[in-house]
């Protein structure tokens, strides 16, 4: 007897299909909207926070916010985008409410072994789970130094790559107000950067 | 029979067409090219800033699901759905405290008005007499207010 070999189901119907089912009563077809995008939303939290309850939280809340508005949703623009800026505003959110509560400093993330400047050189190979560790340490280090606002815009513009339009779009600001965030945040980036360098310095005189 | 200069040139003309493009690239040529290409952008983004962007841009994504993530949200939303009692009788509290406290303002005002009314009406009827009638009562009736519960304890059996 021959095996049957199962095939994951794919499911072909688009998100707004979905998104009207599920206002329709069919909770249970949330579950493929969250399939789709829950590996996308992971990778984005984990460029906000580096602390994996963290952001499982804010991933779950997201899918909750994003379930209790779906009636709230009109199907004007696309899924993918109204998803995006719920989600975006969610980030924003957490990290207002970390802020009272830093963890790490920069000191924490001197390491002894290599000099800052050096390990900005040596970008972490994708199966080298420590260095990349490190590396994102690094990242969040850096990062945590700077305002949510300036975070957020870093994040999408810098990291992800978008547009300002896209960012506008997503955030609910203007684009003359994202390019002004966007400038803000560079130099905000570029004193952490520099406090980062001259701490280093010191230790290692 | 010797030619004109105008059609020794475009016999070169015609000759140069005909011989075919090489188009063979040297050995590794892109490669040389990127390696020019690198040390360039390297020197464009020599600032720490800019190092330090290229850096973080260039760290692979972490896109790992934690196992059953979305059955636990899938849960989460079955408990939102699910009424809650005690959560609804809350809502409906704290609802009811604006009402409450409008209707608590107006039977002040009005209960303060109508006492108003009382007093002038006896206050026309007979002023000096009633005045002291009703400053009497009040004090009494404070003094009863304050001490009830006093009034109280002595029948402790």
């Amino acid at each position: 007897m021959l095996a049957t070999e199962i095939s994951p189901k794919t499911d072909v119907r688009t998100d707004e299909e979905l998104v009207g089912i599920v206002v329709g009563g069919e909770v249970d077809c949330f579950e493929e909207l969250i399939n789709r995008y829950q590996s996308r939303v992971f990778g984005m939290a984990r460029k906000y926070f580096r602390n994996e309850s963290d952001v499982e939280d804010v991933v779950q809340t997201i899918f909750t916010k994003t379930f209790q508005k779906l009636d709230s949703y009109k199907g004007t623009a696309p899924f993918e985008h109204w998803f995006m800026r719920i989600s975006v505003n969610s980030f924003y959110d957490a990290l207002r409410r970390k802020r009272n509560r830093p963890e790490h400093t920069i000191s924490d993330t001197i390491f002894d072994d290599e000099s800052w400047q050096d390990r900005l050189g040596n970008i972490p190979e994708a199966s080298d789970r420590e260095e990349q560790e490190q590396a994102r340490e690094l990242v969040h280090t850096v990062l945590d130094q700077v305002s949510d606002r300036a975070r957020i815009v870093l994040t999408l513009q810098e990291l992800e790559g978008r547009t300002i339009k896209e960012i506008a779009e997503i955030t609910g600001w203007s684009e003359s107000l994202v390019k002004v965030q966007a400038f803000r945040a560079r130099k905000e980036m570029r004193a952490a950067v520099e406090r980062f360098l001259s701490r280093e310095k010191r230790i290692v005189t | 029979m010797a030619m004109t200069a105008n059609e020794i040139e475009k016999k070169l003309l015609k000759l140069a067409k005909s011989v075919q493009n090489d188009k063979r690239a040297p050995v590794n040529f892109s490669a040389r090219v990127m390696a020019r290409v690198r040390e360039q952008h390297a020197l464009e983004t020599s600032s720490a800033d800019e190092r330090f962007l290229k850096f973080a841009r260039n760290l692979p994504g972490n896109e790992h699901v934690p196992y059953a993530f979305e059955k636990r949200i899938m849960a989460c939303i079955r408990e939102l759905l699910t009424p809650d009692p005690l959560a609804f009788w809350s809502r409906m509290l704290w609802r009811a405290v604006a009402p409450c406290f409008g209707v608590m303002i107006l039977a002040a005002l009005f209960s303060t008005k109508e006492s108003t009314g009382a007093f002038i009406d006896q206050a026309t009827f007979d002023p000096a007499e009633t005045m002291t009638e009703t400053v009497d009562s009040e004090s009494t009736d404070f003094e009863t207010v304050m001490l009830a519960s006093f009034d109280d304890l002595e029948n402790t059996w």
